[in-house]
């Protein structure tokens, strides 16, 4: 839902990367879309491990009202403790300087995400291919420090399950931690497996780790920016069909879900 | 004044700046350019690029392809122009290539920005860089010395400690200084590597 907001700044923020050039694309590329709709008055981001950083960001805006909103993909470590610790704010709403500052939830809790999952494992899959022959496999990193990790994939999972999309199975899988993206094969009983990644980015780990951990690859490529085919689906192991998807964090309809969290604020946050 | 009008107050027209290894300059009729350092007796040559992520692009990777993800390393590419009437749209772009540059420099040569001190940075960290903060004093210098002087062209405007005084960055003239107010993501995992180290060492079998 398309909100005007043109005496406020938003503020995406993504994590980005030291290593991989694509990790903080899809927050610029969510950035200048909603630009363009001339929503706010000024559209920002700002990045753990890229600049501007968390820490410089506030010179930068000169609203006196912002929204932030967290591009991640789940509530956790990130969302709940080092974004607000690095831009000093507390709770929904913060008031500092003059300046209100609005803490909106992350993308990757929004209501939508479920169907833009589907939309991405049904597009890519050949026509000729029904649903009732294929496994939808979400995959996310998953780490045996935070057990909160998986979660955002099991809530996706059991939402793509109760939709009555008629997959053969929805499954959860993790690159960390049981059960494992590697063991595929054996999670998966149908002929046909469509693997989703759970990530903002085509970045280090969706697009140069899980391939190798599938078996799409033997080695870590180089980064999709610096490459010249994307992927070339579908993968065939024996009598199974593998397709791999991008991020879906690149979906073009994520700059949408980013307005919707502000809406969502405003609904219910805003003081 | 807004950062806009700031910029137009430091680029008169007919002006020249240097900011990082960009040369600036305002036309007599008042149009902002930008360009390489490196570049400037060439202007007329210079391929063209008026897009935010043409220049956002450009500014990603050096000459070799390799990732900048720190934009002031010394490594920006150079054979190209961009060029506005709007000081708004300069600005703007100048933040596709240094990001936040500008505007911090305004905002701390207004003490409306203060800089925070390496202990204050290194202390509030969790998670995997939750030992950062036990490096030595001498350990910071050696990340000043080996990894922030020949690895960045912003000025350290922050002190070791909040019990330190350091004296506050002063503009020179014909150009607007490219300051660092806290110390980055790569002083930091610099430091938990150090901090590791040290720990390793103390730990090791026979100490």
């Amino acid at each position: 839902m398309p909100v005007s907001k043109p005496d406020c700044a938003l503020l995406i923020l993504g994590h980005g990367s030291t290593e991989n050039p694509d990790s903080s694309q899809p927050s610029w590329d969510n950035a200048d879309t909603i630009e363009k709709t001339g929503q706010f008055g000024s559209v920002h981001c700002a990045f753990w491990k890229e600049e501007p950083s968390f820490r410089q960001i506030w010179p930068m805006i000169e609203e006196n009202e912002v929204y932030i909103v967290p591009n991640f993909i789940s509530e956790g470590y990130f969302t709940r403790q080092v974004l607000p610790r690095e831009l000093e704010i507390e709770g929904h709403t913060t008031i500092r300087n003059g300046r209100t500052i609005h803490y909106c939830d992350p993308v990757g809790i929004h209501p939508a995400m479920t169907g833009l999952l589907i939309k991405r494992a049904k597009e890519i899959i050949d026509d000729s291919v029904k649903l009732e022959d294929t496994t939808l496999i979400i995959v996310g990193h998953g780490t045996n420090l935070n057990q909160k990790s998986t979660e955002a994939i099991k809530v996706q999972v059991e939402a793509i399950r109760a939709s009555g999309e008629p997959f053969a199975d929805v499954l959860d899988a993790y690159m960390e931690e049981a059960p494992f993206i590697a063991d595929w094969q054996t999670l998966a009983q149908s002929p046909t497996v469509v693997v989703v990644p759970f990530f903002i980015a085509d970045a280090l780990h969706s697009f140069q780790d899980i391939p190798v951990l599938l078996g799409i690859e033997t080695e870590p490529t180089a980064a999709a920016s610096q490459r010249e085919v994307f992927r070339q689906n579908p993968y065939r192991f024996g009598d199974r069909t593998l397709y791999y998807s991008s991020a879906i964090g690149t979906d073009p309809s994520l700059a949408e879900v980013i307005v919707d969290q502000v809406s969502y604020f405003d609904e219910h946050y805003r003081p | 004044m807004t950062l806009a009008e700031e910029l137009e107050s430091y680029l008169p027209a007919g002006a020249t700046l240097r900011f990082g290894q960009l040369q600036l300059s305002r036309t007599p009729e008042g149009s902002f350019v930008a360009c390489h350092a490196d570049d400037r007796t060439m202007l007329p040559k210079l391929e063209e690029i008026d897009s935010i992520s043409g220049l956002r692009d450009l500014a990603k990777c050096d000459g070799s392809g390799e990732f900048r993800p720190l934009k002031t390393a010394p490594t920006l590419k150079s054979g190209w122009k961009t060029q506005s009437s709007s000081a708004k749209d300069f600005l703007r772009r100048l933040d596709a290539i240094y990001p936040g540059v500008f505007a911090t420099w305004v905002a701390y040569d207004r003490n409306e920005h203060g800089p925070t001190s390496l202990r204050r940075t290194l202390d509030r960290q969790t998670g995997m860089y939750r030992f950062a903060g036990t490096i030595t004093d001498q350990m910071a210098n050696r990340i000043m010395r080996e990894l922030c002087s020949p690895g960045c062209l912003r000025k350290i405007a922050w002190p070791l400690n909040d019990q330190c005084i350091v004296s506050k960055i002063k503009r020179e003239p014909m150009s607007i200084p490219v300051i660092c107010t806290e110390a980055c993501t790569f002083a930091i995992s610099r430091a938990r590597e150090l901090a590791k180290e040290a720990y390793d060492r103390e730990n090791a079998p026979g100490n």
